[in-house]
């Protein structure tokens, strides 16, 4: 397909769709005052996440995103806000500092980012272009696996355990204390 | 033209750091706790684009990418969990959850 003289790809229109969605949502969750809105637009974040995910030749990751993330996480931020209802009132003002101050400084270190990642030189240059493809390397589901159990099965482990931490922690934590028992 | 898909790195590196960028404004502007929360995943999600575009981007792609984001996800999950009960018994015991004025560990 030409577009304006440039050779462009069908994968790289759906990569300027999926992360301008991205972006623009990650606008949205710092920017709207409406603490609810603003997980919402998370959940959309993280599904354009997801999709950056397939486009990285990585789609079990993709259906892990928007299982934990989207299905658990931004679930979990909606209930806590539901439990604690003022958030919902708070007005423009009361929730943000000073954005322009913040802004610029993101601004700052964005620049800083985008001019070292523009000026490097990476591998599979010349023209910075991804060789490898679903047919010749092992990056699936079943290498996933592999790895998972074979290198790193201590830190696999290990999760599960800090995952039972986690679950009885936060049970304690958020637990109402009764006085007397 | 052999190669699969067409995308340069930096396109994803790009994205990354607007994410990283976006969620760095909003941990400094929002007041409310779980504001702060909504950013760090999203700083969390730009580390999980540059792990995952540097594993795939390798001349021979490497599993060890994806491997450390599923770890990240993970302790994002166990995270936000601890968090937003930190926040809930933040919000019984004081009615608000406005971060700068939490200021006793012990109430």
């Amino acid at each position: 397909m030409h577009i304006f003289g440039f050779e462009i790809t069908g994968y790289q229109l759906a990569f300027v769709a999926i992360s301008g969605v991205t972006v623009i949502a990650a606008l949205g969750v710092v920017l709207v005052p409406n603490i609810l809105r603003a997980a919402l637009l998370l959940g959309l974040t993280l599904i354009g996440v997801a999709g950056l995910f397939v486009l990285m030749n990585a789609p079990f990751l993709a259906a892990v995103q928007i299982m934990i993330y989207v299905g658990a996480i931004t679930t979990m931020i909606i209930l806590a806000v539901f439990l604690s209802n003022q958030v919902m009132r708070i007005g423009f003002s009361q929730a943000i500092y000073n954005p322009i101050l913040a802004a610029g400084a993101a601004g700052i270190l964005f620049a800083f980012l985008f001019i070292t990642v523009a000026n490097s030189v990476w591998i599979n240059d010349p023209r910075n272009i991804i060789a490898a493809g679903p047919a010749n390397s092992d990056v699936g589901v079943e290498a996933i696996s592999r790895a998972l159990l074979q290198p790193y099965v201590f830190p696999f482990e290990l999760a599960s355990v800090l995952l039972l931490a986690v679950l009885v922690g936060s049970v304690v934590i958020a637990k109402e204390d009764k006085p007397g028992a | 033209m052999h190669s699969a898909y067409g995308i340069p790195i930096w396109w994803f590196l790009t994205v990354g750091a607007m994410l990283f960028c976006i969620g760095l404004m909003g941990m400094m502007i929002r007041r409310s706790a779980v504001g702060m929360l909504l950013s760090i995943e999203l700083m969390l999600n730009a580390a999980n684009i540059n792990l995952v575009a540097f594993g795939s981007y390798l001349k021979t792609p490497v599993i060890a990418g994806q491997i450390f984001t599923i770890f990240v996800i993970t302790l994002a999950a166990a995270e936000a969990a601890v968090g937003l009960a930190i926040v809930i018994n933040i919000y019984r015991l004081e009615q608000h959850i406005d971060a700068d004025k939490i200021t006793a560990m012990k109430l």
